[in-house]
């Protein structure tokens, strides 16, 4: 049961960082692989303002997404005025720069050797501290990101960024600042990517900065791929598919040794297949341009 | 102390400037962004190791075999990945997506094989000479000869040879070349095999000179695709110099600062370059036209 | 008076002049047409008025202020809109979608409007929704609201570019070839719409045609481009009955196109 639970959180924690990235990917047609630093400074500056400061957890997190808007501008400013695989490449150069940063910066971020002890949330006297109690708060927390992300996706705003995904040059002859906008969509990216940070450090109670690589962007990339971009119960449907599967695998007695590689290779595997005959993914609506 | 810091610098940057050519020409000639590159690259390391580490092959014959598995490799992503997605109209971004999945697959596939570890393939102490103030290893030698022999031919075959000429076609303007009567699919088969080739060699003699992992294959594409920006892109002979300044740089970083901050250095030089001088060092600056 | 202004505008791409050192001016509420063969330049006009490319010299005036150098968006914004001659509808997006993306008084430029309660939302959303919808049923696509755009035929996406193109309610219309690949019952009703836009309106209207019959009938004045110049000017039937510009063109664009629409 405990498990159940601790795969709830999981799903809860994932599917912000996907359907955030999908933000980028499905509704701006914007690459980026950037997306764990975000998802790493949330946890980063939540643990620090905790543990350091003492802070409670909403404070903590409240300062956490300010330094992800923060960064967000830092990436987005300089990266968004390259042209399309340029831009990719910049966001790589960005993940990897802020991985380096969190792993050598020892005296702030404890490096390699993570950060441990990290508080569970406390309300009024009462700590979150079991688990049932904890995915209770994980999928609430959550589900208020994903009510928020799903707003603006079906705003002005959301059916903006799909026509400047669609065709830029047409969106700014009907005078859409097409700039301003991809910056906005990736501030709005990082800011809700930054929140699962939060929640995956409480929940933890450890975090290093292994959890936070380019790798990582990868596995939340795969997610919304598979299940495909461009609408809401894809980034969904493909967060179900990546968090289960090793469970599945799990019922298939591959031994846990393995186990990690043949995952990666399933969702390898995957995403070829996804791309050649069905781009979109498995319930997306938008095919990569 | 200069001195040895530059010759190490050089004998590495030799090794980023092999695979920065390698990916150059692939990128330069079909525009794909090949992250399966690294696979390529992963697997040469792995096959030299086995054939010559596990099994005892000679060196030299071990090195041979590999080269030529690792070339087929390559031709072999391009022929079943790439080119039905081109033939579909797939975009540059799902060929890329394509070929990181590849990646995955290749690197984990040989991580189940051989197990995550760092294997070393030579035990012992490495046979040194000094040049000079400055001393290098066996290793360290080849690489840079290595290096100066695979530029040498491709400068001189550019220029001279007509296989030189069809690669620049290729370059700018690969549909008079199939209008020409000449078979693109052969072209592309050189094209991935020599840069595989180029790829296989750069991962052999990393590996002769320090251990190998089932990642070094990332570090390797990336380090070849920063090089190639740096040194200008459309360019072939440039990514060679892309890579031999990489190298240096690493090797005054780690002086400087710490080795942990090498990977930061290269992707911060990165960055400046796409922003202030993206076309690279040799690059000419292009016409903004249509934004 | 004029509301647009060319000044010895230039632009050359690897030595080629596109442009020549063109002066133009175009009078509000009237209709402009541009004509000339192909590569004329006309298309590349359009760019530089557009924003899309810098003049390598001269200047452009819109209503008294200098224009050229302006970010595309802005010139838009402005009130100079554009037909592009490859249509350029918004793939994946539906037909309704694409004219609500036009409209300029939606908010979306504020992302934090969704967090607004659900009522706010859709009172901003409505005036819109029916402007949307009569422009979707005036050009004749009434019914496919829903349909992605990309499932649309050739012809109808371009009465969708148009339908977008009105939603935007500028000031001046730059139109490119609006009649190629549009059938002969479409292309009255647009005709008809143009003179509207530009007698009811006031809009100032230019357009780039092909097509003489519909310069002819509805332009007001015609200037017509060569190799980067401006060779001649004056109104439609003057410019028409001119034997030099005849034979320039060859007879080739004498007939009406008819093309499915």
């Amino acid at each position: 049961m405990s498990y159940i639970l601790h795969l709830l959180i999981l799903l809860s924690i994932y599917s912000v960082l996907s359907l955030s990235l999908n933000l980028l990917v499905g509704y701006t047609g914007l690459f980026s692989f950037a997306h764990a630093a975000f998802y790493g400074i949330g946890a980063y500056i939540t643990t620090l303002l905790m543990i350091k400061a003492g802070w409670g957890f909403f404070p903590a997190l409240f300062i956490a997404i300010l330094g992800a808007i923060l960064l967000s501008l830092i990436v987005a400013i300089p990266s968004l005025r390259l042209k399309g695989d340029y831009f990719v490449l910049a966001t790589l150069g960005f993940q990897t720069i802020i991985f380096y940063i969190l792993y050598n910066w020892v005296g702030l971020t404890n490096g390699p050797y993570g950060i441990p002890g990290i508080p569970r949330p406390k309300f009024l006297g009462f700590g979150v501290d079991s688990t049932f109690a904890y995915s209770v708060f994980s999928i609430l927390l959550s589900g208020i990101c994903l009510l928020l992300l799903w707003r603006i996706c079906e705003s002005p705003f959301g059916r903006t960024l799909r026509a400047i995904r669609d065709d830029e040059i047409a969106a700014s002859a009907l005078g859409k600042n097409i700039y301003r906008f991809k910056v906005l969509a990736f501030v709005l990216s990082g800011a809700f990517a930054s929140v699962p940070g939060a929640l995956f450090a409480s929940y933890m109670r450890y975090i290093d900065p292994t959890s936070f690589t380019l790798m990582e962007t990868v596995f939340i990339l795969s997610a919304v791929l598979i299940g495909g971009a461009g609408n809401i119960k894809g980034p969904i449907i493909g967060t179900v598919f990546v968090i289960l599967l090793p469970e599945f695998l799990r019922f298939l007695h591959i031994p846990d040794t393995i186990a990690p590689n043949v995952r990666q290779i399933l969702y390898g595997l995957f995403i070829l297949i996804l791309m050649r005959l069905r781009p979109q993914g498995l319930g997306g609506e938008y095919k990569l341009q | 102390m200069v001195a040895q810091l530059f010759a190490n610098g050089l004998a590495t940057g030799s090794i980023y400037a092999l695979s920065a050519l390698g990916f150059g020409l692939i990128y330069n000639t079909t525009r794909v962004f090949h992250i399966a590159y690294g696979a390529v690259y992963t697997v040469s390391a792995y096959l030299l190791f086995a054939l010559w580490a596990q099994y005892k092959i000679p060196l030299g014959i071990a090195l041979i075999i590999a080269s030529i598995l690792t070339m087929l490799l390559g031709i072999l992503i391009d022929i079943h990945i790439y080119q039905p997605l081109l033939r579909q109209g797939s975009s540059f971004l799902i060929v890329m997506i394509s070929s990181l999945a590849v990646y995955i697959i290749t690197v984990n596939i040989i991580a189940l094989i051989f197990g995550n570890e760092t294997k070393v393939l030579r035990s012992g102490v490495a046979t040194t000479f000094s040049l000079g103030q400055v001393i290098l290893s066996d290793v360290q030698i080849l690489q840079i000869v290595a290096l100066a022999f695979a530029f040498l031919t491709l400068v001189l075959s550019l220029k001279w040879t007509n296989f030189g000429k069809i690669i620049r076609a290729m370059r700018d303007n690969p549909d008079l070349l199939s209008l020409m009567g000449i078979d693109l699919q052969k072209v592309r088969w050189l094209i991935f095999g020599l840069g595989s080739l180029l790829a296989g060699l750069a991962a052999m003699l990393q590996a002769l000179d320090v251990g190998i992992d089932p990642n070094i294959g990332m570090s390797a594409v990336l380090i070849a695709a920063v090089a190639v920006i740096i040194g200008g892109v459309g360019i072939l002979e440039a990514p060679a110099f892309g890579g031999l300044l990489l190298g240096v740089l690493q090797s005054v970083v780690i002086w400087q600062a710490s080795g942990r901050w090498q990977e930061a250095v290269t992707f911060a030089l990165l960055i400046l370059f796409l922003l202030f001088k993206p076309e690279g060092i040799f690059g000419q600056r292009r016409r903004l036209e249509e934004k | 008076m004029s509301i647009l202004e060319l000044q010895q505008v230039s632009k050359s791409f690897d030595g080629i002049k596109a442009v020549d050192g063109v002066s133009l001016s175009f009078e509000g509420g009237k209709i402009t047409g541009l004509i000339g063969p192909n590569g004329a330049g006309k298309t590349t006009l359009f760019h530089l008025i557009t924003g899309f490319l810098r003049p390598d010299a001269g200047a452009i005036y819109y209503k008294g202020k200098r224009i050229d150098g302006l970010p595309p968006w802005r010139i838009a914004a402005e009130g100079i809109g554009r037909l592009f001659q490859d249509v350029r509808v918004f793939r994946q997006l539906t037909v309704l979608e694409n004219v609500l993306v036009a409209f300029r008084n939606q908010p979306d430029d504020k992302p934090w409007v969704a967090f607004l309660p659900f009522r706010r939302l859709k009172d901003i959303e409505r005036e819109n929704l029916e402007k949307a919808r009569y422009w979707i049923q005036f050009v004749g696509l009434e019914g496919m609201e829903n349909a992605r755009a990309e499932d649309l035929s050739y012809g109808q996406q371009k009465l969708l570019a148009i339908a977008r193109l009105l939603a935007v309610d500028a000031e001046i219309l730059l139109l490119d070839e609006p009649t190629a690949g549009v059938n002969i019952k479409m292309i009255r009703v647009i005709l008809d719409m143009i003179e509207r836009l530009a007698k009811e309106e006031r809009k100032t209207i230019i357009i780039i045609e092909h097509n003489m019959q519909v310069i002819r009938d509805i332009a007001d004045w015609v200037y017509f481009m060569n190799e980067g110049k401006i060779i001649s000017y004056g109104l439609p039937e003057e410019i028409l009955e001119n034997k030099e510009i005849r034979r320039i063109y060859i007879g080739m664009y004498d007939s009406v196109p008819v093309e499915g629409g």
